[in-house]
């Protein structure tokens, strides 16, 4: 677990007092054993130094005792007096000194004995002076052996002087250790302070450091998100600090936004609901709020945001404010509106679609399909989904269709998918139809699935069916028709070159057994039966524009025209027809076919104009309903509008043979050869006024 | 025998008649086989049936198309198979103009297409430039041993 800065920095200032103390503790206790040397040391001095005074008290008295003697002056005893008055109190303090030291106080006794007994003796001297004189008194003197004592008191003196001296050098020694001792606790103490304080500088510094980079990094990281709104609010909802997201969300700088209510993101209805304080008790209540809503942006603008509120709360619990943390989800939300609607648009289409549109995922199982789907195989989506695809086919097929599944899974090799296919489907009722089938893989995510649509072409199959029944008929029927056209043309011409030839026989054979009435009859079977002939040709051509196939090319009419016009011109050179051909005609047609047309349109014109001198005859182009009206004008007979709608039926003549000869299916063919080319004819004219054929291609 | 004989193969008697008078009146004296339908006509050019070992070796053979038993499209297919009469003038004279009845003609090697006009006078014109042509102005080919 790691500690609180606080925490370790107590526990290391705990430790550095800890320590200092200890050192001051062994320093303090250095200090007074050294003061305690000192006093000793002192002591030792104090002792060495009565013991001194008392050997030179002693020696005084003595020397004044000695004058006394000679002289008998009294005043030679004042050092006497005075020894006898200080000397008991020295050698008491000498006791007092040497207390500790049993040696020193043995000594002393005898020193103290030997003292006595001088003081004792120099009484006695004194005594014998007054009263034996002077010669007693000096013999006294001279019987005493004086010098012994004193050397005696000196040795005393000396041996606890020595004793003294010992004890001096001891403690001297010893006071020294201790000063030492305490020299090194003190230096000791200041070196551990001064390290520990620098320990705890580097400690703390790092600390501290450590502490303001992250503090650092945090607010550059905040600072620098863009599409994050980041920022905190007070506990009564004032914004208090703001992030660069922030500013581009919500289009405030910092310093005009900080200090302000937060309200002011809120649309007015949402103010007015109470919603920004709501939403902060929730927040303060249940420690975190989340909404998407819309939100308000500085310049009024909506925008759909995410906005996480979280209670910001500090050790002790106590509520320091919120942190929000706010998105613009304005595009994803338009994303999200426009790929609802298109998905809503494909629903719709799957819904409406009279076909069968079902999806299937990688094992091949349903999982869709439409309305359309449901009346096609009688199953319910309900029924359906979950099915395997097998379920909606013939038995026969299954494998193949297994097969199929598996071999695109593993080789991604498609026969059907991409293309329309014919098969068969099987209804829930068991029974069979045909379909059409187009089938489509897609991966979702990493699935592969299948849709498909299928048309039930029952009704397409039986519509070909018919179709093809009626083209076999119509090619029988045709293969008939061409059966009598070939009949027609062969063995109905056979008897009329009877009739002719066996006429003209009996004209060159017979002709002057018969009158002229004779001869006019046989020449008018001759005539029938020409005509005859010339009907069924124009007949056979009639039906063989419908038979054969169109060759579309490019066809300069006006070569047709000019061609046609050259052998009407040959038919009959005495006439003079002025014709006037438009040069460069040029259309997509039949190139035999347009000739018929041309040749039957002027061949008309031509021949309609027999009666007029000088005719005119005009092939032109001109413009009708914005499609391009080829006509062949002349000026000739024409004919009455209220018979226009026969000119083009087979056989419906407006004029009469002996007028004008025909046959009366010219135009019923250019009529079919036009409607053929998906063109159309009709004609204008007047009786005597001409007549003018337009046709379209 | 049969030396430039015109072999006429025509199922209609009247024709058959009107062709002989048009031949005549143009002065065509040539012998005039008549085989009345398209068997007929084969056992007469490579005498078998009936013909058997008298085959005909004619000049100029007139051929109808629509014949009883054996069409004549499929006499002139025989006549150009068979080595004696594959160099052998053949004209279609028909009442048919139909296209593919002159192209299938051509096809099988006819010499010439002639649609029979009703007009008489037209016939025997015809029948007039056909026999120049064909019987007096023709280099005709050399004439195979007869089988």
């Amino acid at each position: 677990m790691r500690l609180s800065l606080e925490r370790r920095i107590q526990i290391g200032f705990g430790i550095a007092v800890a320590i200092i103390l200890a050192v001051a503790a062994a320093s303090l206790r250095s200090t007074a054993a050294t003061v305690d040397s000192a006093i000793w040391v002192a002591h030792t001095l104090q002792a060495r130094g009565e013991l001194e005074a008392t050997f030179a008290d002693l020696i005084e008295a003595e020397t004044g005792v000695r004058g006394y003697v000679i002289t008998g002056d009294t005043t030679y005893l004042a050092p006497y007096q005075a020894a006898r008055a200080t000397l008991g109190t020295l050698v008491a303090g000498l006791r007092t000194l040497t207390a500790d030291n049993p040696l020193q106080q043995r000594r002393l006794d005898s020193l103290e004995t030997l003292v006595a007994a001088r003081l004792e003796r120099f009484r006695w001297t004194i005594e014998t002076r007054r009263s034996g004189g002077a010669a007693a008194a000096g013999r006294a003197v001279v019987g005493d052996s004086g010098t012994e004592p004193m050397q005696l008191v000196r040795a005393s003196v000396r041996g606890m002087e020595d004793e003294e001296e010992r004890l001096l050098a001891q403690r001297s020694a010893a006071l020294q250790a201790r000063a030492r001792e305490a020299r090194l606790a003190a230096w000791t103490g200041a070196l551990v302070a001064i390290a520990l304080a620098s320990l705890a500088s580097v400690l703390v510094g790092r600390e501290m450091a450590g502490r303001h980079g992250a503090e650092e990094r945090l607010r550059l990281l905040v600072g620098s998100v863009r599409d994050y709104a980041i920022y905190m609010l007070d506990p009564t909802g004032r914004v208090a600090s703001w992030n660069r997201g922030a500013q581009q969300i919500k289009g405030y700088v910092e310093t005009e936004i900080v200090g302000q209510h937060f309200s002011r993101f809120y649309t007015p209805e949402d103010v007015a609901a109470g919603r920004p304080d709501a939403t902060l008790r929730a927040a303060a209540a249940t420690g975190r709020h989340e909404e998407e809503n819309w939100r308000v942006r500085k310049d009024g603008s909506r925008f759909w945001a995410d906005v996480v509120i979280t209670a910001v709360r500090d050790d002790r619990g106590a509520l320091v404010g919120f942190a929000k943390v706010t998105r613009d989800l304005t595009e994803r939300r338009r994303t999200e509106q426009s790929l609802r609607a298109s998905e809503e648009r494909f629903r719709i289409l799957a819904v409406t679609a009279n076909d069968a549109i079902l999806s299937a995922d990688r094992q091949g199982n349903i999982t869709y399909l439409n309305p359309g789907a449901e009346r096609v195989f009688g199953y319910s989506a309900e029924e359906a989904t979950g099915r395997p695809l097998t379920s909606l086919m013939p038995e026969r097929f299954r494998d193949a269709h297994q097969a199929g599944l598996e071999r695109y899974l593993a080789t991604g090799e498609a026969r059907v998918i991409g293309k329309t296919v014919e098969l068969a489907g099987r209804r829930k009722d068991g029974t069979e139809f045909p379909l059409e089938l187009s089938l489509a893989s897609w991966t979702q995510g990493a699935e592969v699935a299948f849709t498909a649509i299928i048309r039930d072409i029952t009704g397409r199959k039986q519509g070909e069916e018919q179709l093809r029944r009626y083209a076999a008929q119509l090619e029988a029927a045709n293969q008939e028709l061409e059966a009598f056209s070939y009949s027609v043309s062969h063995d109905l011409r056979a008897p009329l070159r009877s009739l002719d030839g066996f006429s003209q026989a009996l004209l060159e054979d017979y002709g002057d057994r018969l009158d002229d009435t004779g001869r006019d009859f046989l020449q008018r079977v001759r005539a029938g039966s020409q005509r005859m002939a010339r009907l069924i040709d124009d007949l056979l051509s009639l039906s063989s524009v419908t038979r054969s196939e169109l060759q579309m090319d490019e066809v300069n009419l006006s070569v047709l025209a000019a061609a046609a016009v050259v052998d009407l011109q040959k038919s009959d050179p005495e006439r003079h027809v002025t014709f006037a051909i438009a040069p460069d005609l040029v259309a997509r047609a039949d190139v035999g076919l347009m000739r018929i047309v041309l040749q039957n349109l002027l061949g008309n014109a031509w021949k309609f104009t027999g009666k007029r001198p000088g005719a005119h005859v005009e092939f032109g182009v001109t413009a009708h309903d914005g499609r391009r009206a080829y006509f062949v004008r002349d000026d000739g007979a024409g004919f009455d509008m209220a018979y226009a709608d026969k000119l083009f039926g087979a056989f419906q003549r407006l004029h009469g043979t002996a007028e004008f000869p025909g046959s009366g299916i010219g135009l019923a063919t250019v009529q079919r050869i036009i409607r053929r080319h998906g063109g159309q004819v009709w004609a204008e004219g007047a009786p005597d006024r001409g007549a003018t054929f337009y046709f379209t291609l | 025998m049969h030396d430039r004989s015109i072999l006429l193969v025509e199922d209609n008697p009247d024709d058959e008649a009107l062709t002989r008078r048009a031949l005549a009146k143009n002065n065509i004296q040539n012998e005039i086989i008549v085989a009345r339908d398209g068997a007929e006509a084969l056992d007469c050019l490579f005498g078998t049936g009936p013909h058997a070992g008298q085959a005909a070796a004619p000049e100029l053979v007139l051929l109808d198309l629509k014949l009883p038993k054996v069409d004549g499209l499929e006499v002139l297919r025989r006549i150009r198979s068979h080595p004696r009469t594959r160099l052998l003038p053949v004209v279609i004279l028909t009442s048919s103009r139909e296209e593919r009845d002159v192209v299938t003609g051509y096809g099988l090697g006819a010499n010439s297409y002639i649609r029979k006009p009703v007009d008489f006078g037209q016939f025997v014109e015809a029948v007039r430039q056909l026999g120049l042509y064909w019987l007096i102005l023709n280099e005709p080919p050399p004439k195979p041993d007869a089988a």
